[in-house]
């Protein structure tokens, strides 16, 4: 099987390899030359340190700036990006990266400054996994992925000392810190005392070395050492947490210096560098002379334009300032319904954003006061009141706020995102979901609703709650932004929805708001009854979206953060999630077969559906008027290189909604 | 004079210290978990949380947090660094950035709005009842009656529809990407100049002096430019200085409308993204701004008015 696993990955290379070689220059149409294109200054970039950084306001940018080692294609294929060639010989239990040679580091100006080696991923890794250094961001996937990686980040970051009048859960916390840290420290002889940030601060490779599974034989070989077999690790590279640092620059700009480096003083090996940068007004990305790949077609600038809100984008795109603008809904009505309309014609649909929203339900809410909400959480155990729910809410009310013309190409049955991966047949992993819950997908409505079976269930769950003392209609709490006013409109499109398909004497739908922040103003305090909240892969596997739902495990993210199941008390829900977890453990388990495994995880999937622990309700697909054709971008619904400017088909003219049918017809070919 | 001056700097430094002391602490009090962006407080452990907050100070308790500040404010003039706004980059740096865009634009506007709003107030005032009066207070309730936003908007879709301007500023194209900006900078201010100087020259041309005047001779245009006008100029001589500096601190809408990347929006940036340090340097700057600024208007009463007197009794009309 081992055999079986390392033929398909050499093919997979293979493929990958000539995939990037077949994306030459000469055969991607340019017609723009310099791209101009905007964010809303709420996107603004807060660092240009890769490695810090956690945000897409910052990666989207920075992808440009910086290569990793694989990268992905138009159809979401890993291909080359540094390394040229990767593998496993063992399952996944370790991987080895080969480095092509002559890949520079350069500065803003393009000048080289030296050669990329293996270490610098060395490099970057010690960056990541030193607290003093990284303040423990990105640390997560390192973490729990590579041998060592997680002793190394518990000795760098030590541990503080409960205060003398601390209460006794702060002070078992501190003590738990402690013994972790003594536990690292006598494993590998260290003195166990926590370091200084000083000391932390001046950290080199050597002690990293010796703990951390990561090593590099040769200046073009970097050899990663995993927890255990980790089948999907090479898609991991695509994201930052595994990019690499330059140890010069480092030298030279100091620890401080490094984290905040600029656009000005930072080193890049990507496509891009930042030739100029305004904070909250505009950051031109200028080609690479130095880059690696010299047969990709680049544009010699790209201008990102800092703006106030869609509608300033929209005024300057019909100025001609922009070669790009994504329709807010206002906008797509008025030119849609004029058929006279300059842009009539223009109106093209995007593709799915990598993002999978669902109805997150709240097992343990609390009112504002700190008391348990029981009639919501017994209301919420009862799976009938889930069901009902689950058949009757159509939500193609809802789909139209984002995209009114086809509302169903935002439908959304499953909770990984579709395209994430596939079975070595070509099925596609949720279309096994679908086939799994009898889900037909239509162009004309909603395909899960099923208004006798939600009725059905709606009477069963009143019957059985009411024996159990629940009121009803049941107060349902949904909290949006207050400052957002299409938030608001979207909540009340909701409201309507709960009135009409699920009736007024079951549940009442509450807006309420919040003034900043969703986790510290709610999510914390348990207000909500539900999110509506999407996930966006960090990495290839289906195992990155249903390890968040798992029960009893703390790195189940909406599991701690958002349902609160782990402190439900409902015996019934209880022993559903837990079959859940064990469906997924067991899929985690099986590293070998990949169509197994997938099998393993649809089963998994389809049976959290099934019994509606969590809704999953759409995907975005807006509408945009634009002068390049998306089907040539890179697609990536994993890591970050979704938004780099490469290869990137363009045309002088905006692109008809008839050029992008023949796209769309193209590329599904 | 030197000693009031003294004695007003050094209250000056003891209110902006006020009131930097107070804002540090109550944002000593807003709970930590908005110190981390949404994307952290999913990545990050409690305990990775803690040892962040533990080694940017924010559990010790907030007096000692106050004094920390003070203390590296006093001997190292060091407004720390920023978290949110620019990862690492001192506070003084980012904040100095954006000031000179901000001062320059928000002085230009200033000037204009002095050169036309005074003399249409004085006009208005000259001419009352009349045409230009009625056009004058037309202006001024158009641009206090309808919100700015509509108001800039308009500008925007008339500037770069009719004068093919572009729609937001530009570093690379200072000259003309400032105009649009500008111009909504000073059609509020523009108002503001005219309505209170017509309101004053109005009050002034009521009094017995200006009967005397006429009495005495004296032509119209003398009455108004040597009498009226200095007299109606002395209770807006005292905004003045802190119009000026307060230009420093830009517009929060201009600015944001035409992604301006000067101070405007900082301070609310800063305050939603938990930037302690971007909070506590931007406070200092306003209250300093603020404080300096009355002080300055004071003293500029007193040019234009000899018979105020900064020192001295009440009563006193040495």
């Amino acid at each position: 099987m081992k055999k079986l696993l390392a033929i398909l990955l050499a093919v997979a290379m293979l493929a990958g390899i000539l995939t990037a070689c077949s994306s030459d220059s000469a055969t991607v149409k340019q017609g723009v030359k310099n791209w101009v294109t905007y964010l809303t200054l709420a996107n603004e970039m807060e660092t240009f340190n890769i490695l810090y950084s956690q945000n897409n306001k910052e990666l989207q940018v920075l992808t440009n700036c910086f290569d990793g080692l694989l990268s992905q294609d138009s159809r979401g294929n890993l291909i080359p990006a540094c390394a040229e060639e990767w593998g496993t010989e063992d399952g996944g239990k370790t991987w080895t990266f080969k480095l092509r040679k002559g890949i520079q580091w350069v500065d803003m100006n393009g000048n080289a400054m030296q050669e990329v080696k293996a270490e610098d991923w060395l490099v970057g890794l010690e960056w990541v996994l030193n607290f003093h250094k990284n303040a423990a961001t990105n640390t997560s996937m390192p973490i729990e992925m590579i041998e060592g990686a997680g002793d190394y980040y518990t000795y760098t970051a030590g541990y503080t000392p409960a205060a003398a009048d601390a209460d006794d859960a702060a002070k078992e916390k501190a003590a738990k810190a402690k013994e972790k840290f003594e536990a690292v420290c006598a494993k590998y002889n260290l003195d166990p005392t926590p370091l200084t940030e000083e000391q932390g601060k001046a950290l080199g490779l050597d002690l990293f070395k010796t703990m951390v599974g990561i090593e590099a034989p040769d200046d073009y070989t970097i050899v990663y050492h995993c927890v255990a077999e980790i089948p999907y690790f090479a898609t991991v590279s695509t994201y930052n947490c595994l990019y690499p640092a330059c140890q010069a620059l480092i030298d030279q700009l100091g620890v401080d210096g490094f984290l905040a480096c600029t656009n000005e003083n930072m080193w890049y090996n990507g496509c891009y560098t930042i030739t100029h940068y305004v904070q909250g007004n505009e950051k031109v990305l200028t080609k690479n002379p130095k880059y690696w790949d010299d047969k990709c077609a680049l544009f010699d600038t790209v201008t990102y334009k800092m703006v106030e809100s869609g509608d300033v984008a929209y005024q300057m795109f019909q100025a001609g300032e922009l070669d790009y603008i994504e329709l807010t809904e206002s906008n797509l009505r008025t030119i849609y319904n004029n058929p006279d309309h300059e842009f009539h014609n223009n109106l093209v649909e995007a593709r799915p954003t990598k993002y999978s929203y669902q109805i997150h339900l709240v097992y343990d809410k609390h009112f504002e006061d700190g008391t348990p909400d029981t009639n919501w959480n017994t209301a919420v155990a009862n799976e009938n009141f889930r069901l009902a729910w689950y058949y009757g809410l159509d939500a193609t009310p809802y789909l139209s706020r984002t995209n009114f013309i086809n509302p169903q190409k935002c439908a959304n049955f499953c909770y990984t995102m579709t395209n994430l991966v596939s079975f070595s047949n070509g099925t596609e992993y949720t279309a096994r979901v679908r086939e799994l819950l009898g889900i037909t997908e239509n162009s004309e409505t909603y395909a899960r609703v099923d208004a006798a079976k939600a009725a059905e269930y709606k009477e069963k769950a009143m019957a059985e709650l009411s024996a159990k003392g629940v009121t009803f209609p049941v107060e349902v709490d949904y909290y949006i932004q207050g400052s957002s006013q299409t938030a608001l409109d979207t909540a009340n499109v909701l409201k309507q929805m709960f009135s009409d398909y699920l009736g007024d004497d079951f549940v009442v739908l509450n807006i309420k708001t919040y003034i900043s922040s969703l986790a510290t103003e709610v999510r914390n305090p348990r207000l909500a009854s539900f999110f509506i909240n999407g996930w966006g892969a960090d990495y290839g596997d289906p195992q990155n979206y249903l390890g968040q739902e798992t029960y009893g495990q703390d790195n189940a993210y909406y599991s701690v953060s958002y349902s609160k199941i782990n402190d439900a008390t409902d015996p019934e829900l209880i022993a559903t999630y837990k079959e859940f977890t064990e469906m997924v453990d067991k899929a985690n388990a099986i590293v070998g077969d990949m169509d197994a495994r997938y099998e393993a995880y649809a089963q998994a999937e389809a049976y959290m559906i099934q019994h509606a622990l969590v809704i999953p309700w759409y995907k975005n697909v807006l509408w945009q008027l634009t002068r390049t054709n998306d089907y040539s971008h890179v697609y990536s619904l994993y890591g970050i290189q979704g938004n780099k400017f490469k290869n990137w088909e363009t045309a002088e003219d905006i692109y008809t909604t008839a050029d992008y049918n023949k796209f769309a017809e193209d590329y599904n070919k | 004079m030197l000693r009031y001056t003294i004695k007003r700097l050094l209250h000056c430094v003891v209110t902006v210290l006020i009131v930097v002391s107070i804002v540090s602490l109550l944002l000593s009090l807003m709970p930590t978990d908005y110190y981390f962006t949404e994307d952290q407080l999913i990545k990050l452990t409690d305990e990775q949380k803690e040892s962040q907050l533990a080694a940017a100070g924010l559990l010790d308790s907030p007096f000692v947090q106050l004094f920390n500040f003070l203390k590296q404010l006093i001997l190292k003039g060091d407004l720390g660094t920023s978290r949110r706004i620019q990862n690492g980059v001192p506070v003084v740096d980012v904040i100095g950035g954006k000031f000179a865009i901000s001062m320059k634009m928000g002085c230009i506007a200033l000037v204009i709005s002095l050169f036309l709003g005074i003399p249409m107030g004085i006009l208005q005032a000259k001419n009352k009842d009349g045409v230009f009066d009625h056009v004058g207070a037309a202006y001024t309730i158009f641009v206090n009656a309808v919100p700015r936003l509509i108001s800039y908007s308009l500008v925007l879709v008339l500037g770069v529809r009719l004068l093919k301007l572009p729609s937001m500023y530009s570093t690379r194209n200072v000259f003309v990407s400032s105009i649009l900006p500008i111009v909504c900078l000073s059609m509020g201010s523009i108002a503001s100049y005219a309505l209170w100087m017509r309101r004053y020259m109005v009050d002034e041309l009521t009094k017995d002096y200006i009967k005397l005047a006429q009495v005495k001779g004296l032509s119209m245009r003398t009455i108004m430019f040597k009498h009226v006008l200095r007299n109606a100029f002395v209770p807006m001589a005292q905004n003045l200085p802190t119009s000026f500096l307060l230009t420093i601190g830009g517009s929060l809408l201009v600015e944001r409308f035409f992604s301006v990347p000067g101070l405007g929006p900082l301070l609310t940036d800063s305050i939603t993204r938990y930037d302690i340090p971007m909070v506590r340097g931007l406070v200092l700057l306003y209250a300093s701004l603020g404080v300096i600024g009355l002080f300055l208007g004071d003293v500029l009463m007193t040019i234009f008015d000899p018979r105020i007197r900064l020192t001295g009794k009440g009563g006193d009309t040495r």
